[in-house]
């Protein structure tokens, strides 16, 4: 053949247009020189220049792999040496590197049993090579496929015959393939209810009479597959979801072949969505309760979702209403825009979301209260891009609200909220008011900032004893304390205690109030009190001086007058001169007593009209020696023992004459009502009773029976015994002073053992 | 006849004494004249004397302003030997004071039957005792 080709030109030139088309070189080695003597289209397979030799050896270095390269040689080698011929496909690298599959076919001309000449044929098959690569991998991949488990997968042919049964079929439906194949009718896996709503639907779909339409065939026919959800019986009878694909399977021809489903179990699938309607009714069913709605906002795509009680709470309907991003804004109050359009800059700002509350109004013009609450979805570069949140209709919660605060503001007192541990939890103006602080820096605050006494103390030592007295028995306490105002001036305040029982624990309110005005008032009606009480005192007095005058004119006036009548009636009548003598010694003694009764008389009126002009400090103890010099007399005669003890109270601011009169009248009254049996012994001491100078003037003489002569003892001329001396004037007029300058004098006495005399004198 | 009757004079005041013996003597008024010059000597006079219905007397002129005992302290004690005495003794309170209380205070006493202001003239005086034998 060889021959015939180089001999006849142009078969030569026809065969070597075909060996272009299919790319086939051929080759034949020199046995001499072991050199290759290629075609062009072999050379050009290999990339190598049009003349460019190979050695034998080059042939296994083009090789790829060093095995192949081995291989080849052992090939060439059996058929340079044995002429063994062969036909093998090869991987090689040209010289520029390209990598080409090429089919190298080995021929060897034999002449008795030696190789003569050895040829052969080079094709690149690399695009052939790739294709049948591309086929297997196709292959492999829908065998794996079809043989999975996780997918099952039924082919039924035109006669409703199972063709193919898969593992994963196998696995979902529990029959073997091989008994599916064998005898199972496609149909029994199907409920009849699902496949007449199949038939129903499909017949809607492309407008064909349902009692007529097969429903499988017809897809084929419009060449579509359907894809949805359908429950299988297995073979055990049981009930298995599962979506399930239906695809029609045609010929080139487009001739129906028979239908092929995938179907996967979605049990799983179907919990889950049966949980999450569930769940999805469950929060529908919180929303309703709680008046709240939830929503969604996509910021980027501006898409806006609510649910179904957020529909509500703005009373839209959801099948007709569609919500875009400006319909939440168009509801807000007017009122409260500014406000809400702040929170979500803000928001946005700082990627953080608090909560606001604001007023929405509704189409048919109700206004509402909501709450909104969220968070902000962040993408992986913190960026903003949704906010998912609630909104909660608080139109009820904020009206009682409302009423609470209107009635914590109405309340004529400083109110304010306190927790078990004293923290301020509400305070109402009123307070701010009072104390000067504002709410903001009152809040949380203890309430020991307004009222430091500790006026919860009783809940506090003695374990909530406050709270359970005031909870089982409604107590309200009310005491009186000093509040502390923002520039720490004290204030008088009256406090309420009441307990409040809420969910969140105990709370007291306190109601404070001020009442700065009515200590003033109490103030001053003490002080008028006191004032009247010494006016009234002073009073008493003067009606009582008054009384000693009208008492001292009825007697020691008017009896000496009565006698001056009475002797002068005598007189008158009387011839006789000594008759006349004797009347007018009578008269000269009247006279005498009405001149002594007089000077008396004046001189109390004027003790008690107004206090001596000069007040000085003076010792007790001078007072008592001067005493004492003008009694030296008595004193010797009746052998009196005089002792003083000033030392508590040594001086006093008083008159002069007062202080020594008083001091003579006392002495010398208690000597001159001494006791016959006893020394007379007088004892003076001076000390502090309630602040109040006292003087003490102690005897041991005859007594007076108080019982019976009390209250004439310091009276004018009042004389208790039968004393020749006795003139009743001296108490009389120590009384006198002594009240002049403020002072009270009163006496003890025991009759036969002595007498008191105690003076407070200022 | 006004001279068989006992007349008690209880005053401190010397003068008055003097005085009122003198116009009962002048008038002649009386059987005899006690003059005592305060309370407490009277009673102990009476309390001597309460079965003595001849030294007893008649009538009694009670100064309230005395030492001692005065006049309405005499009453207090001469009520409780009274029911002793078996003798009408007529008392009437003498006294310069012209007070009300002192003359309300004095009719209070159902022991006294009059209250005389000093001084006592003697007609008065002489129709006092005159009425006593009535």
């Amino acid at each position: 053949m060889q021959k015939a080709i180089q001999e006849n030109p142009k078969v030569k030139h026809t065969l070597e247009r075909i060996n272009g088309a299919a790319r086939v070189g051929i080759w034949e080695l020199d046995l001499n020189t072991n050199l290759y003597d290629t075609d062009n289209i072999t050379c050009d397979i290999l990339d190598l220049h049009i003349n460019q030799k190979l050695t034998l050896n080059d042939c296994y270095i083009l090789s790829k792999y060093k095995y192949a390269g081995e291989e080849m040689s052992l090939l060439m080698s059996n058929l340079i040496n044995k002429g063994v011929e062969f036909d093998t496909e090869i991987e090689f690298v040209t010289q520029l590197g390209n990598i080409i599959w090429a089919r190298k076919i080995g021929l060897a001309d034999v002449e008795d049993g030696i190789v003569k000449r050895v040829y052969g044929i080079f094709q690149d098959v690399t695009s052939i090579k790739e294709t049948e690569r591309e086929l297997q991998s196709t292959n492999s991949e829908l065998s794996s496929i079809i043989n999975s488990s996780a997918v099952a997968i039924v082919s039924i042919n035109r006669d409703n015959n199972i063709k193919h049964f898969n593992s994963g079929a196998e696995k979902l439906l529990g029959y073997t393939a091989k008994e599916a194949i064998a005898s199972l009718d496609p149909q029994s896996l199907l409920l009849p209810e699902q496949v007449y709503d199949f038939k129903l639907d499909l017949a809607k779909l492309y407008n064909k009479n349902p009692d007529k339409i097969q429903p499988f065939k017809e897809l084929a026919k419009q060449n579509k597959s359907d894809t949805r959800e359908w429950t299988f019986r297995k073979k055990n009878g049981d009930l298995v979801p599962v979506e399930l694909s239906l695809t029609p399977l045609k010929n080139e021809e487009d001739k129906h072949l028979g239908i092929l489903g995938i179907f996967y179990d979605i049990t799983d699938r179907k919990k889950a969505e049966s949980e999450l309607i569930q769940k999805n009714q469950i929060l529908n069913y919180a929303e309703q309760i709680t008046m709240m709605g939830n929503w969604r906002w996509d910021m980027i795509t501006a898409d806006i979702y609510w649910s179904d009680n957020m529909y509500s709470i703005f009373g839209r309907d959801r099948e007709k209403d569609d919500v875009v991003f400006d319909t939440y804004f168009n509801y807000i109050h007017p009122e409260d825009r500014d406000k809400v359009n702040n929170f979500i800059t803000k928001t946005v700002n700082d990627k953080k979301f608090t909560d606001v509350l604001h007023r929405i109004v509704l189409d048919n013009g109700s206004v509402r209260t909501v709450h909104l609450l969220g968070e902000l979805v962040l993408d992986d570069f913190g960026e903003p891009t949704h906010m998912i949140g609630t909104c909660q209709d608080v139109t009820q919660l904020r009206m009682a609200e409302i009423k609470f605060r209107g009635l914590l503001e109405s309340a004529p007192d400083a109110m304010i909220i306190v927790d078990e541990n004293g923290i301020i939890q509400i305070s109402n103006k009123q307070t701010q008011k009072l104390f000067g602080y504002t709410s903001l820096e009152l809040d949380k605050k203890p309430v020991e900032l307004l009222i430091p006494e500790k006026f919860m103390h009783t809940y506090e030592t003695n374990n909530n004893n406050f709270f359970t007295t005031a909870k089982y028995n409604g107590l309200e306490k009310s005491e009186e304390f000093y509040g502390v105002n923002n520039k720490g001036e004290k204030i008088p305040i009256q406090i309420n205690l009441s307990p409040l029982e809420t969910e969140e624990g105990l709370l007291i309110s306190v109601a404070i109030r001020d009442i700065t005005e009515q200590k003033q008032a109490e103030y001053k009606i003490l002080k008028s009190k006191e004032r009247l009480e010494v006016l009234t005192d002073n009073l008493l007095n003067k009606n009582r001086q008054l009384a000693d005058f009208a008492h001292i004119t009825s007697h020691n006036l008017r009896a000496p007058v009565s006698n001056l009548n009475s002797l002068l009636g005598f007189y008158n009548t009387s011839e006789d001169e000594e008759d006349k003598a004797v009347l007018f010694e009578k008269f000269e003694i009247v006279v005498g007593h009405l001149t002594e009764t007089l000077d008396t008389l004046v001189e109390a009126l004027k003790t008690s009209n107004g206090a001596p002009t000069e007040l000085k400090k003076l010792k007790f103890e001078d007072a008592l020696l001067k005493t004492t010099e003008i009694l030296t007399g008595e004193i010797h005669e009746t052998g009196a023992i005089i002792k003083s003890d000033f030392t508590n109270v040594p001086a006093i601011l008083y008159s002069k004459v007062y202080l020594e009169s008083i001091f003579l009248n006392l002495v010398s009254n208690a000597l001159k009502y001494r006791s016959p049996d006893r020394t007379p012994e007088i004892t003076l001491k001076s000390f502090l009773v309630r602040n109040r100078v006292t003087l003490t003037v102690e005897d041991n003489g005859l007594g007076i029976d108080l019982e019976r002569h009390g209250h004439k003892l310091f009276g004018l001329n009042k004389v208790f015994h039968r004393h020749p001396q006795a003139k009743g004037i001296g108490l009389f007029m120590t009384k006198v002073q002594i009240e002049s300058l403020g002072g009270i004098i009163t006496a003890e006495s025991t009759v036969n053992k002595g007498t008191t005399f105690i003076l407070t004198l200022n | 006849m006004t001279n068989h009757f006992n007349v008690c004079i209880i005053d401190d005041d010397d003068i008055y004494q003097f005085t009122i013996v003198k116009t009962i003597k002048a008038l002649d008024l009386a059987k005899k004249i006690m003059v005592f010059s305060d309370g407490e000597q009277a009673l102990n006079f009476m309390l001597d004397n309460l079965k003595n219905n001849y030294d007893l007397p008649d009538v009694i002129f009670l100064d309230n302003n005395m030492p001692i005992m005065d006049g309405f302290q005499f009453m207090e004690e001469y009520t409780k030997v009274k029911p002793q005495i078996d003798k009408k003794i007529t008392v009437y309170m003498v006294s310069s004071s012209v007070d009300p209380v002192d003359i309300e205070r004095a009719n209070s006493v159902a022991e006294i039957n009059g209250y005389i202001i000093k001084p006592i003239k003697p007609g008065q005086l002489k129709s006092i005792i005159e009425s006593l034998e009535v």
